[in-house]
C-alpha cells in the first residue's frame, strides 16, 4: 500500500488553530457529579484527563471537564485522518495500519491510556511518557479529533489472549 | 550468489586448498601479547573480535557448561557485549543505560557497584527501533559510555563515581545514541543515531578528561562542515568540491540522515580512524536525487582534529535502507601476492568489501549472500553495478523481490570476527528478501522521516540466517551453518579455533573455526543479539561471556516476543511466525567454561 501524503503540516496548524479555539469552548463542558464543576475559564482545575482505567481515591473521580469528538462516527473524517496519520509520521512508530513497531499497536483494541474518544485525544494532542510526542501545536484540536476517528474506525479484532503453535 | 549444497562443499575445500597458496592472509604485525582482557568493544583497535585465549579449544570445546547468569532487569534488545577489565566485569543494560560493575574474584561475582544515571524516557519515541546500547569502552580508568537520550558519561572505574556527563545529541532533532564510544589518546568519539528522523548525521570528539566536545564532523553537506580541507581530503573516486552537498537535489543533505550508529576501528601507524555512516533519509530516493554523499558510506578522519582524509560510499543514492554502520576490521592480507593494509567490510547491502585501507580504493568486492539490487562492484569506478529493476521511488510504486531486505544481508549490529590463524572471517548473515513500497514522508522535527511500505520474505533456501566463514582476499565463502531464523548476533574467535555466535531462538553456539562443525550448544533463555567474548579470569582460567536478550528491530520482530505490555498484542510476522513460540524478551548476562 503506498499513501497519499498531501497535508502540509504548517498551512493544517495555521487552519486548525482558529478552529480549536472554537472547540474548546464548545467541547469542554463540566461533567463531575460528585463534585463542583470548574468555573468557566478557571485554569486551576485541569481539563478531564481520566480515562476508564484509572482508579480514584476514596472511589471519587476528580472534576475535569469532558470532550466530545465532534466528528465522531464521520467516514469523511475518518478517511482524512488516515491521509493525516501518514502525513504525521505516526506509521513511522505505530507502523501502517496503526498494528505497531516501536510505539505499541493502535489495532489490537487494547490501549495503555484509554480506548474512548477523548483518552485517544488526550494521548496524541498533549502526548504520553516513554517518547509519545505532543501533536496538539502542530495539528489544533481539530486535526487531532481527525486522528480520533480514523483510529476509532480501525476494525479492531476480538480480543484473543491466546497465541497458540499447537495443531488444533 | 547462491549455492547449492554440494557447490559449496566444493567451494568451501577449493577456498581452504587456496588459502595457503597465493591469495592468503598473514598475521604480518603480530598484535600486543594476549593480556585475558576485553576492555573495549571489539577487543582491539583492528575490530578483529579475535582473542589469544587456548584453553577453550576445538577440542574440549564440546564440553562447555554454564556457569553463572546475571538478569539485568531489561527487557529491550542486548546488543553490545561486556568488558573486562583486570578483576571487573562491566554490562551497560539498554535504556535506561544502567552500568553493573561485578567482581569476578568473588563467588557469585556480586556487584562492586552499579550506576544509574539519569536519563529521559523520551528518548524511547525518538529511538527508531529499540531502546539499545551497543556497549562501553575502557580508557584511563574510566568507562566511557552513551547514554539513549543523547549524553556521553564518563564513569571511575574503580569507584563508579560520574566523573563528567556532556550533552552530544538533541533529541528535538531526532538525534538519539545507541553506538559505543571509541577512544584514540585523549579523543572521545562518538555519533548519533537518527536515520529515521532526517538528522544531518555527525561524529564529534570530546576531551576524554573533560568531556567538552573538541571537533564536530558531519558525514555530508559543504566541506567545511565536513571538516574536509583542498588538498588532504583525497577520495579514491567522487573528488571534488563540496561533494557532500552538490550530489543531494536542493538542500536535502541538511535532513539526510547519514547517522553514525555502528563501530569505529583506528590504525595507529596511518592515525586513521575509520566508520560507517547510515542509511540516507528519507526512505523515497525520489526525494534527494543525486549519490547523496556520503551516506551509506565508509569514512576515514584524523582522531586528533577530525580533519577527512578520505570516503568511499558502498550504496550511492540509497535506495533501499543500505547503511554502512557495520564493523570496518583492519586486517594485513596479501592479495595477489602482494602485502595490502586492508580494510574489510560487510555491508547491509550483500557485498563484502576488502579495500586499502591508506586509500579507500576497492580491491574485493563479492556477494556473500542473496543480492540482486546489483550484479556486482566495478573495481575501476568503484560503483555498484545496478540492476534498474530494482530501483525504488514512489514514482515505481511496489517494487517487490528486492534482495536483500532492509534488514541488511548481514546486520550492522552484528559486528564480524577474523582469526589470524585460519585467514577467515565469521560473520552472522540474514537471508530476507522485501517487497519495497516508497512513500511520501514530511519532514516534521522529533517524527519519524521515513516513507515506506515493507514486506519481507524468505530468501532463496528459506533459512533466514547463517553463520558464515569468509576468505576476504578472494571473496569466497569458506563455510556456512544455516541458521532457521535471522542470525542477529556478533562473531567471536579464539587462537583455540573456536568461533561462537548466538541465535534469535536464543542458543548460544561454539562452532569449530576451520570446518563450522558444531561443539556445543545452550539454550540461553532469550535470542541472542549481543556479541560474544573472551577473557582470563583471576583464577586464570578462561571463560566466553554473552547476553542473551532479543530485540534490536521490532520490524523484524513483529512484537510478539513481548509479553511485558498486556495493552500491545500484535500479530506475529507473516515471514517469520514462531519466533516467539521459542523465545520471548529479557536480558541476562551469561558466563560458559569448562
Amino acid at each position: 500500500m503506498v499513501h497519499c501524503r498531501e497535508w502540509d503540516p504548517h498551512a493544517l496548524a495555521t487552519r486548525t488553530a482558529a478552529v480549536f479555539a472554537l472547540l474548546a469552548c464548545v467541547t469542554l463542558t463540566a461533567c463531575a457529579r460528585s463534585a463542583p464543576p470548574p468555573a468557566p475559564g478557571s485554569s486551576s482545575v485541569p481539563p478531564a484527563i481520566a480515562y476508564e482505567a484509572h482508579v480514584s481515591a476514596g472511589g471519587i473521580p476528580p472534576a475535569g471537564g469532558a470532550l466530545s469528538n465532534p466528528h465522531a462516527g464521520d467516514a469523511a473524517a475518518a478517511k482524512a485522518g488516515a491521509q493525516l496519520f501518514a502525513a504525521m509520521n505516526c506509521d513511522g512508530c505505530h507502523n501502517v495500519g496503526g498494528s505497531g513497531w516501536v510505539g505499541p499497536s493502535l489495532a489490537d483494541g487494547r490501549w495503555r491510556y484509554g480506548g474512548a474518544d477523548a483518552a485517544v485525544f488526550s494521548s496524541i494532542y498533549f502526548g504520553r511518557p516513554k517518547g509519545m510526542p505532543a501533536f496538539g501545536g502542530v495539528l489544533g484540536a481539530d486535526g487531532v479529533w481527525t486522528l480520533v476517528t480514523y483510529l476509532r474506525s480501525l476494525p479492531m479484532p476480538s480480543d484473543v489472549p491466546t497465541e497458540s503453535w499447537e495443531q488444533p | 550468489m547462491l549455492l547449492q549444497p554440494v557447490l559449496l562443499l566444493m567451494l568451501s575445500c577449493a577456498v581452504i586448498g587456496v588459502s595457503a597458496g597465493t591469495a592468503h592472509a598473514t598475521d604480518t604485525a603480530p598484535g600486543p601479547a594476549e593480556d585475558g582482557q576485553w576492555t573495549m568493544p571489539a577487543k582491539s583497535y583492528g575490530a578483529t573480535r579475535y582473542s589469544g585465549l587456548t584453553q577453550i579449544n576445538a577440542q574440549n570445546a564440546r564440553a562447555l557448561r554454564p556457569l553463572w547468569t546475571f538478569s539485568t532487569g531489561v527487557l529491550a534488545g542486548h546488543e553490545g557485549q561486556p568488558l573486562v577489565v583486570g578483576e571487573t566485569m562491566y554490562v551497560v543494560t539498554p535504556w535506561p543505560n544502567v552500568l553493573y560493575a561485578f567482581d569476578l574474584r568473588k563467588e557469585g561475582h556480586p556487584l562492586r557497584w552499579k550506576y544509574r544515571p539519569d536519563v529521559s524516557s523520551n528518548a524511547l519515541g525518538v529511538a527508531c527501533c529499540d531502546a539499545v546500547n551497543r556497549g562501553a569502552f575502557y580508557a584511563d580508568g574510566r568507562i566511557v559510555y552513551n547514554l539513549l537520550d543523547g549524553h556521553t558519561v564518563a564513569v571511575d572505574a574503580r569507584s563508579g563515581r560520574e566523573l563528567w556527563k556532556t550533552a552530544i545529541a538533541d533529541m528535538g532533532d531526532g538525534e538519539t545514541v545507541t553506538m559505543a564510544p571509541f577512544v584514540v589518546a585523549d579523543r572521545v568519539i562518538v555519533g548519533a543515531s537518527g536515520g529515521e528522523f532526517g538528522i544531518y548525521g555527525w561524529l564529534k570528539a570530546l576531551d576524554l578528561k573533560t568531556g567538552k566536545i573538541v571537533w564536530t564532523g558531519h558525514n555530508m553537506g559543504p566541506d567545511k562542515d565536513m571538516l574536509a580541507a583542498p588538498g588532504t581530503f583525497r577520495p579514491p573516486y567522487d573528488a571534488g568540491v563540496d561533494v557532500g552537498a552538490k550530489s543531494w537535489a536542493g538542500d536535502s543533505w541538511k535532513s539526510g540522515g547519514a547517522p553514525v550508529w555502528g563501530w569505529i576501528s583506528y590504525d595507529p601507524e596511518l592515525d586513521l580512524i575509520y566508520y560507517g555512516t547510515g542509511n540516507a533519509a528519507p526512505y523515497d530516493p525520489e526525494a534527494r536525487v543525486g549519490d547523496n554523499k556520503w551516506s551509506a558510506s565508509v569514512l576515514a578522519r584524523r582522531p586528533a582534529t577530525g580533519e577527512l582524509v578520505w570516503a568511499y560510499q558502498f550504496t550511492p543514492h540509497d535506495n533501499w535502507d543500505y547503511d554502512a554502520t557495520g564493523a570496518m576490521l583492519l586486517v594485513d592480507l596479501t592479495i595477489a601476492g602482494k602485502p595490502v593494509k586492508a580494510l574489510v567490510h560487510f555491508d547491509k547491502n550483500g557485498f563484502a568489501y576488502t579495500l586499502d585501507r591508506a586509500t579507500g580504493r576497492v580491491l574485493v568486492a563479492a556477494q556473500f549472500a542473496a543480492v540482486n539490487w546489483a550484479k556486482s562492484v566495478d573495481l575501476a569506478s568503484g560503483r555498484p553495478v545496478i540492476d534498474p529493476a530494482r530501483q525504488t521511488g514512489v514514482s515505481k510504486g511496489k517494487v517487490s523481490g528486492v534482495c536483500p531486505s532492509l534488514e541488511g544481508a548481514v546486520s550492522p549490529a552484528s559486528p564480524p570476527a577474523y582469526s589470524p590463524r585460519t585467514h577467515l572471517f565469521y560473520t552472522s548473515t540474514n537471508n530476507l528478501c522485501m517487497d519495497y513500497a516508497a512513500a511520501h514522508a514530511s519532514h516534521l522535527r522529533a517524527t519519524p522521516y521515513i516513507g515506506v511500505d515493507f514486506a519481507y520474505h524468505p530468501g532463496p533456501g528459506g533459512n533466514l540466517g547463517a553463520f558464515i566463514a569468509w576468505d576476504a582476499t578472494s571473496g569466497r565463502k569458506a563455510w556456512e551453518d544455516k541458521e532457521s531464523y535471522p542470525s542477529w548476533s556478533g562473531a567471536l574467535v579464539t587462537a583455540g579455533d573456536v568461533a561462537f555466535y548466538g541465535t534469535l531462538d536464543g542458543w548460544f553456539k561454539a562452532v569449530d573455526a576451520r570446518s563450522g562443525q558444531l561443539l556445543s550448544k545452550f539454550k540461553v533463555g532469550s535470542g541472542v543479539v549481543g556479541n560474544p567474548i573472551a577473557y582470563r579470569g583471576p583464577d586464570g582460567k578462561e571463560y566466553i561471556a554473552v547476553y542473551a536478550g532479543i530485540g534490536g528491530d521490532w520490524a523484524l520482530l513483529a512484537g510478539d516476543t513481548r509479553s511485558d505490555d498486556p495493552t500491545d498484542v500484535r500479530e506475529p510476522a507473516e515471514f517469520m511466525k514462531d519466533i516467539a513460540r521459542h523465545t520471548s524478551q529479557g536480558g541476562i548476562v551469561w558466563i560458559f567454561g569448562l
